[in-house]
């Protein structure tokens, strides 16, 4: 998307169309048969009331009544608080530790890499469990004892409005980095040591180096990493699902969420493929606008 | 791996730096690995139900129990590992080779409708996947008549957009120069991929292998949907089926998640060495 | 964005020749209403000419309906066929929480199985889909004449049958008896004659124990988690003088002012202090949990089957193997009828769920239709009735299963047997009259409104008459005013 939007200053291979056609052919079959076909299909459905026996064609009425729903917008507005506190910390905190990993012994980068990892690793649905008990609202409960310690009282973490969504966000902080902090790593892995053997000679300290060696040249995954976070977190769903189903008082009703009810729990299939072209709407001005940004000097 | 200042600094110096660093690198992982932690220990605790969990943070209790638990619950236990290996590693095969060539092409090599295609590709990542499930669910169902089959399982993984965009943002940092002179030196397209380009991506492949595994590995809605009967199920849609209305074997649960878990570490630490190694692009130049 | 506008052309026609060409898959998007009638008759002239006797196979899509139920799977797909030796049962397992997920995603994509096993309070949404396949001509008068009545009529809608009752449950409390008896709860008139909200209330607060400021022991704790608010709202709702969604003249209840005094009760009972404050968290389990450890003396929702759970946990605890809850005591569970709220007459909240039937986008033949009867019976009916509702510690409700079952043994307390014979007697009844697409606005406002401001009710964010406030406009939204309980 942005690609085509910059100057393209970096030379490409010229010469080889017919090889480039070649090489993507077989991602673009799959991707016109299991995601630009049901996108459409989503699209033709969007101006429709389905029923599976024969929808019927209402125009934009699933449009217009997604405009006036005040649920849509609240769980707009709820999803966008969860990717604001959650996307920089999250990837802050992945880039700061994949930093820290740098200059340990192999055996203890191995060590740490694989901790980091683990989290992933391990299933959602079952891990989900265990959150729960982190979260329970009785005295016995993880979060609850440990605020415990410094003389707070019980909170009902998942069950009030109040501290909802927080938990949710505490949950992601401490579970989504694993994929970032391998790719941050492979990128930092990938800086060429000559940018640092020039930059001793200039007696560069530490902190110059980061700055204007290794920030510049990890923007390419920065970047990467930010749009796939963002649109991820726009369309997060599992942990609210899992965990507060979206309550109290749709306190944690995140916009994927809603949709998934939509179709999935209501029925109403034709507004939940609005409401989600709206948001695919919404998540594609927010990339273009990283891109535009943040892209910008990106140099390829 | 001169970012540090390793010269500078004394060796009393390096070692209290790196002190800290491991220090704070400990306190965090204690943080992020706590609910891995409970998974494990609660694994090995007694194969009762869920009204019998209560909570401890030290394992009262160590015994195989809830794993043979697991194994006993159905007879097709193992078959849900050996469907989620070969979904999982078919799905790794695939997106492996075909995103880091689709990403290739998008990177280094000039055709027309470039730019076009990969932005309609990316447009794709936008949508909300909820929404295309029942009109992929027609298609599998209604249309190709495979549900219940591997095919269904693996073909709308076969490569992913993601990967793409992740093989191309690595790609970019090649030099062109690279293609060029083997193209001077006659290679064709598809040998300068395999004798230069691959070599060069190891990095990023172990990377796409280890997300794309994991990924597939712990999806549960869709081998949900698509799968009828037990011994085409997934681990992760077996895992769910342990669930009960009011009851959940919790213990057997985090002994089946325990166990879903080690295919995944196995592939790290076998891939792990291309991301230390990281075959760089400065390495080779040099 | 040079490209943007060209991108979504090509897009649109890159795609649009790849739907073009599977587009047997989206006729129904394409077509809109006419497409149903012409498919079906075809396919019924092709299909049609099968004698009976012709081979054919139906699938089920069952959630684990009892602990044991799912290892029976093999079993009944034998028996079935050796029944009826040209048919083929083909069994598809899905968890609880699962299955209706997976069913409403079969019944979108316009091929659900031929049978589900749901609660009949689902069937009205499937029939206002069209998906729901009435039974009515294809169920002998042998098949409906072996089910009690009650139960059975609560799988009708409007004039159709769609599928047979498995069983009829009771909600009920289910109260810790020592506790009871230290509190002075004469439990067993409880359990004949039931109890006001006022009696309830005051048996609570002599139930709660207190260590200092902390509480050790509650009255009453009821899973209110997620959706579970749902159905302790419901529930208590039945016996405050609103059996049911709508009234007899179809006007929405939960307008009255019985509702708004039961949702003052509901907070009551926590500000009293004799159910957690954290009640809006608590998840079935944790209050299993917490009624096995003895940090409640009742809990709800009860099913008779929790009987079974406390016994064999107490046999855990005589074995000393560790393998009982932990910190667990010894109980014996006691099943207590729902105190009736606001002066009402006592209706129990009763479930009844079963084996409901589907049809596909293709109307299915008389043939097919006549052997998913066969199917639904056999497996609503006899033996493997008669094995799940005792697995459940359920009713029987087929004269078939009560033979089958005379065979079988099984260890229940006599007095909790009666209290929900009791209960029963005065079990809400079933309304097939409520039309489907009432029955479809009431539960969007139960899902949209009544569940979120229940559980902020819970959690002390709203008052009673803020949640009341609340359903009454989605109701007027919803009916008009003429269509609610306005009193």
């Amino acid at each position: 998307m942005a690609q085509s939007a910059q100057p393209v200053k970096k030379r490409k291979i010229k010469g080889d169309g017919a090889w480039g056609y070649a090489f993507i052919a077989v991602a673009l079959i799959v991707y016109a048969l299991f995601t630009a076909y049901p996108v459409i299909s989503a699209f033709l459905i969007s101006f429709q009331e389905y029923k599976p026996l024969g929808s019927t064609y209402i125009g934009f009425d699933n449009y217009t009544a997604t405009f006036k729903d005040d649920l849509f917008w609240k769980s707009i507005k709820n999803t966008l608080v969860y990717t604001v506190l959650t996307v920089p910390v999250a990837l802050l905190l992945s880039f700061l530790v994949a930093i820290m990993i740098l200059p340990l012994r192999k055996k203890l980068q191995t060590v740490f890499k694989a901790v980091y990892y683990l989290p992933v690793v391990a299933s959602g649905v079952a891990l989900s469990l265990v959150w729960l008990w982190i979260f329970d609202p009785m005295p016995g409960g993880i979060f609850n004892q440990f605020i415990g310690w410094f003389g707070a009282h019980n909170q009902n973490w998942l069950g009030s409005s109040a501290t909802a969504m927080f938990s949710l966000v505490i949950m992601a902080w401490l579970s989504s980095h694993g994929a970032s902090i391998i790719i941050y790593l492979a990128a930092l892995l990938g800086i060429d040591d000559s940018y640092y053997e020039a930059a001793d000679l200039d007696g560069a300290s530490f902190l110059q180096k980061l700055w204007h060696i290794v920030i510049p040249s990890l923007k390419p995954t920065t970047l990467f990493l930010l749009v796939t976070a963002i649109i991820g977190s726009f369309q997060v769903f599992q942990n609210a699902y899992l965990m507060t189903g979206g309550g109290p008082d749709h306190a944690t009703t995140m916009v994927g969420l809603l949709i998934f009810d939509n179709a999935f729990k209501y029925f109403e299939f034709g507004k939940a493929a609005a409401q989600s072209l709206i948001l695919a709407l919404i998540i594609a001005l927010v990339s273009l606008f990283q891109f535009k940004f943040l892209g910008k000097d990106v140099d390829y | 791996m001169s970012l540090y200042n390793n010269h500078t600094g004394s060796r009393a110096g390096k070692t209290a730096r790196n002190t800290v660093i491991v220090v704070l690198l400990l306190l965090f992982a204690l943080a992020t690995l706590f609910p891995i932690y409970f998974m494990v220990i609660s694994s090995f605790g007694d194969p009762v139900e869920a009204g019998a969990v209560s909570y401890s943070i030290w394992p009262g209790k160590f015994t195989l129990e809830s794993y043979s638990f697991f194994f006993n619950y159905s007879e097709y236990s193992y078959r849900w590992i050996l469907n989620s290996t070969i979904v999982a590693g078919a799905v790794t095969i695939t997106n492996v080779f075909f995103a880091t060539l689709a990403g290739y092409a998008f990177s280094k090599l000039r055709f027309r409708g470039r730019g076009v295609l990969f932005s309609i590709l990316l447009a794709a990542m936008m949508i909300p996947y909820q929404v295309t499930q029942v009109p992929l669910y027609i298609l599998i169902v209604n249309t190709f008549h495979i549900e219940n089959t591997y095919s269904a399982l693996i073909l709308p993984g076969l490569v992913t957009v993601y990967n793409i965009f992740l093989a191309k943002q690595f790609m970019s940092s090649i030099p062109t120069e690279i293609m060029e002179s083997a193209k001077v030196e006659g290679c064709s397209q598809l040998q300068i991929f395999f004798r230069i380009i691959m070599p060069l991506s190891k990095t990023v492949m172990a990377v796409i292998a280890i997300l794309t595994f994991m990924e597939s590995w712990n999806t549960f809605f869709w081998p949900f949907l698509v799968t009828n009967t037990m011994d085409m199920q997934t681990i992760q849609v077996g895992l769910k089926n342990f669930r009960f209305a009011n009851t959940t074997y919790f213990s057997p649960m985090m002994a089946g998640a325990t166990i879903s878990a080690v295919p995944m570490f196995i592939l790290f630490f076998s891939l792990q060495k291309y991301f230390l190694e990281g075959v760089t692009v400065g390495a080779v130049k040099g | 964005m040079m490209n943007k506008g060209k991108a979504l052309s090509l897009m649109l026609a890159a795609t649009l020749s790849v739907s073009a060409l599977t587009a047997c898959g989206g006729n129904n998007n394409n077509n809109g209403a006419a497409s149903p009638s012409s498919p079906a008759s075809g396919s019924a002239a092709a299909s049609g000419s099968a004698d009976s006797g012709a081979k054919d196979t139906i699938t089920a899509l069952l959630p684990p309906v009892s602990p044991t139920y799912q290892d029976n799977f093999d079993q009944m797909e034998k028996d079935f066929n050796a029944k009826y030796p040209n048919l083929t049962l083909k069994i598809e397992p899905a968890s609880w929480e699962d299955m209706t997920q997976k069913l409403d995603t079969q019944v979108n994509a316009g091929s659900p199985p031929d049978i589900a096993f749901i609660g009949s309070d689902g069937i009205s949404k499937y029939v206002q889909q069209g998906m729901a396949l009435d039974l009515t001509d294809v169920a002998t008068p042998e098949m409906t004449g072996d089910y009690d009545a009650t139960p059975l009529e609560y799988m009708k809608n409007g004039s159709g049958l769609y599928g047979f009752p498995a069983y009829m449950e009771v909600h009920a409390l289910g109260g810790n008896k020592q506790f009871l008896e230290e509190a002075g709860i004469d439990w067993k008139k409880v359990q004949k004659d039931g109890w006001t909200y006022d009696e309830f209330r005051d048996a609570i607060k002599k139930g709660v124990v207190k260590n200092g400021d902390a509480t050790s022991r509650y009255g009453f704790v009821f899973a209110t988690a997620g959706v579970a608010s749902k159905d302790y709202l419901g529930i208590m709702a039945k016996s405050a003088g609103m059996p049911a969604a709508f009234n007899k003249d179809l006007k929405y209840a939960y307008t009255s002012k019985n509702y708004l005094e039961l949702l003052t009760d509901l907070r009551q009972m926590i500000d009293d202090g004799s159910m957690p404050k954290e009640l809006s968290s608590v998840d079935a389990g944790k209050r299993w949990n917490m009624f096995l450890t003895g940090q409640t003396m009742i809990t709800g929702k009860g099913l008779a089957t929790f009987e079974n759970s406390a016994k064999k946990n107490n046999a855990k605890i005589d074995a000393k193997d560790g393998s009982a809850v932990k910190d667990s005591i010894k109980v014996d569970y006691i099943v207590l009828p729902v105190p009736t709220f606001a002066g009402a007459e006592p209706v129990s909240s009763t479930v009844v769920d079963g084996y409901v039937a589907f049809r596909g986008k293709k109307e299915p033949t008389a043939e097919h239709k006549a052997n998913i009867a066969k199917a639904a019976y056999f497996l609503s009916s006899g033996k493997v009735a008669a094995t799940t509702n005792n697995d459940l510690f359920a009713a029987h409700i087929t004269k078939s299963g009560r033979e089958a079952a005379a065979s079988m043994t099984i260890d229940r307390n006599p007095d909790n047997v009666a209290a929900v014979e009791t209960m029963l007697s005065h079990a809400a009844p079933a309304r097939p009259d409520i039309p489907a697409d009432l029955g479809a606005k009431a539960i969007k406002i139960e899902n949209e409104v009544i569940v979120p401001k229940m559980q902020a009710l819970l959690a002390g964010e709203i008052k009673p008459q803020d949640m009341y406030d609340a359903v009454k406009k989605a109701a007027i939204d919803a009916f008009g005013q003429d269509g609610i309980v306005q009193d």
